[in-house]
């Protein structure tokens, strides 16, 4: 919480400045900034973890056809938001699907060869 | 002083005060709980501190239907005026929810495009805060020709000056129009954008849906890719803008912001990041921040068309854009939405002398009906027009996969990329070893012996002959293949030696850019 005084044509206001975060919590208050300037210091190489797409809903759909090459988990199986699910082979690639959110694996019938559409319903979180 | 001065002054002052009070105590009470600023304490935020100077406060509507004129309307509806952002000149307009719901009449589009104007006269960015119930209905066509008037600007303006909307509220029916011509549009969480709204909606499809899940900002960033930024609040977001314009030239005439600093070189991180197997991801975005000066990446879209990544950066202190390939989605495939987001970027670049950079691991247009159907070609074909058309620096790295027409589409040698780059591990060929082998060695294959045994061999050689970047290095196409620890030392080469580049386009009215 920051306290803010703005001062508009002579008139003063205060306020209680909070800022709340995407999930909910307090951020740091952002100072007016200049443009950044830069660092000494090593880009840290963050983890390759993709956004799941779909992360409300717990539903997983192909974000492009292909075969899938591998399956990890079953039906049942708890995961959490991240887990590898299946790798999907499409566009020269191994595509990597996770869950999108903390829960147990359903409706996962494919088998490694079964081939999918873009947007065909792979499993869910529940 | 005289009484006639000190009535004349007073006078002046009950005007002043009247403006300043907008839309009284208890409506700036309400916009401060609803956990948003007011007109005049937006601008503050966003310009250097103390540098506002409001204009034409005096500004005022004519309209006399419906009893319009007993009702007082301060400033009607809008703040105007300049100010500076990192020291340099801008202009901005900013509706003031408080009075008349910001609602857009003759008088406050007129307030908004003096502004507008004297932002082109002076060659400066102008910055659009919208919070606003829409057009002002008792002063009928009056308010659409005050909409159109903005457009209009807004369409000149484009291409000169940087214009960036800022939406913090709702944002209705035909003022979508104007954010959606400008460079770039911010959202805060808690505003909305729709041509209709939901009662509409409801009364003509009789679908029902909330107004954060028909125009919010999470839809805009992620499905609709109409707006380009989002912020939790007012403060973050303003801010949001001043960091943008830090990396923007004032007009198409200016030279970006440079900002000095210590150019770090983490080149040697690439070969970790990126593995050499094709078929593994990675994210590309680690990829552009060893390459670029520590903590200068400002990615745009960042929600939208993810196969695609494209934002501002700084390479020795200078702004340049980034386009990149992301293979942690759809394995980095070009589609309808990612051609249009690149294009869109690269055309901003341009027209603002913006040397562009970009990172090539393709694998090809995503094949299917659905990107058939829905115009693949036409939208690929902005992705071609807007490389061959930019005139800036052009520099290109092939990191691994370069397929096909997606080769050709990210700024090939051929569609006039002046330096192109590529790594030792860089497959860059007419189409994928399996494909190719089916059509060239179908006749082999279908004759032998062992089909099985002869397709494996064909796809040996085809590997072996093709899945590298040396055809291309010796074709002319690839100007030069490098170390991944060379990389940034030679990119940011590139672009020094690029600075006197010159190229000038036939004279034409515009191009017909396919859209």
């Amino acid at each position: 919480m920051s306290k803010y005084r703005i001062t508009v044509d002579g008139k003063t206001y205060e306020m209680d400045v909070e800022l709340i975060g995407a999930n909910g919590a307090a951020v740091q208050p952002v100072a007016k900034a200049a443009p950044a300037p830069v660092v000494n210091a090593p880009a840290a190489p963050a983890t390759a973890a993709s956004k799941p797409a779909a992360a409300s809903t717990g539903a997983v759909t192909a974000p492009m056809p292909g075969t899938i090459l591998k399956v990890l988990k079953a039906s049942g199986d708890a995961v959490k938001a991240g887990d590898i699910v299946l790798i999907l082979e499409a566009m020269k690639m191994e595509n990597e699907i996770t869950a999108p959110v903390d829960g147990v694996i359903g409706s996962l019938s494919l088998t490694e060869g079964s081939t999918v559409a873009g947007g065909d319903l792979l499993f869910e979180v529940k | 002083m005289d009484s006639m001065w000190q009535n004349s002054i007073d006078r002046l002052n009950s005007r002043k005060e009247a403006v300043a009070a907008a839309g009284g105590a208890e409506r700036i009470a309400k916009q401060h709980s609803s956990g948003k600023l007011t007109a005049r304490e937006r601008m503050e935020a966003l310009f250097d501190d103390g540098t506002f100077v409001e204009l034409n406060d005096q500004i005022s509507s004519r309209c006399s239907d419906f009893g319009m004129d007993k009702k007082k309307k301060p400033g009607d509806g809008v703040v105007t005026g300049y100010g500076y952002i990192h020291g340099r000149v801008a202009f901005a307009s900013s509706q003031d929810f408080t009075v008349g719901g910001g609602s857009l009449g003759e008088a406050q589009a007129k307030k908004i495009c003096q502004a507008m104007d004297k932002a082109m006269v002076m060659k400066a960015p102008f910055i659009s805060i919208n919070d606003s119930g829409g057009a002002r209905i008792e002063e009928g066509i009056d308010s659409l020709t005050g909409y159109a008037d903005i457009f209009y600007r807004n369409t000149i303006a484009s291409g000169v000056i940087p214009q960036i909307s800022v939406i913090m509220g709702p944002c209705a029916g035909g003022a979508c129009y104007s954010p959606a011509i400008t460079d770039y549009i911010f959202m805060t969480d808690y505003a909305q954008m729709y041509i209709t709204g939901p009662a509409v909606v409801k009364s003509v499809t009789g679908e029902e849906i909330t107004s954060s899940a028909l125009g919010g900002a999470a839809v805009h960033s992620a499905t609709s890719g109409v707006a380009h930024f989002v912020y939790p609040d007012d403060l973050s977001c303003l801010n949001g803008v001043r960091q943008l314009l830090g990396y923007l030239p004032q007009s198409n005439e200016d030279i970006s912001l440079e900002v000095p600093g210590t150019a770090v070189d983490n080149s040697s991180a690439l070969a970790d990041i990126v593995p050499a197997d094709s078929k593994k991801a990675y994210d590309v975005r680690n990829v552009i921040n060893s390459i670029v000066d520590a903590g200068s990446f400002f990615e745009v879209q960042e929600s939208f068309a993810r196969n695609i990544v494209v934002g501002f950066a700084r390479l020795d202190g200078e702004t340049i854009g980034v386009i990149a390939n992301q293979a942690l989605y759809m394995a980095g495939s070009l589609e309808i939405n990612a051609s249009d987001k690149a294009s869109r970027f690269i055309r901003f670049c341009d027209s603002f002398n913006i040397p562009l950079l970009t990172l090539v691991d393709v694998p090809a247009f995503l094949p299917g009906s659905q990107q058939e159907h829905g115009g693949i070609i036409r939208h690929g074909a902005k992705l071609l027009y807007a490389y061959s058309e930019a005139t800036v620096p052009k520099v290109s790295l092939i990191m691994r996969k370069a397929y096909g027409g997606a080769y050709i589409a990210m700024n090939s040698k051929g569609t006039g990329a002046d330096m192109v780059y590529a790594w030792p591990i860089a497959e860059i060929a007419v189409m994928g070893a399996s494909g190719a082998v089916s059509i060239i060695g179908k006749k082999a294959i279908e004759s032998a012996e062992d089909p099985k045994a002869k397709r494996e061999e064909l796809l040996n050689e085809y590997n072996e002959k093709f899945m590298n970047p040396y055809i291309a290095a010796e074709h002319g196409y690839v100007d030069e293949v490098i170390l991944p620890e060379e990389t940034r030392s030679k990119i940011a080469g590139a672009f020094k030696m690029l600075k006197t580049k010159e190229r000038e386009l036939p004279y034409k009215k515009h191009g017909n850019i396919p859209l």
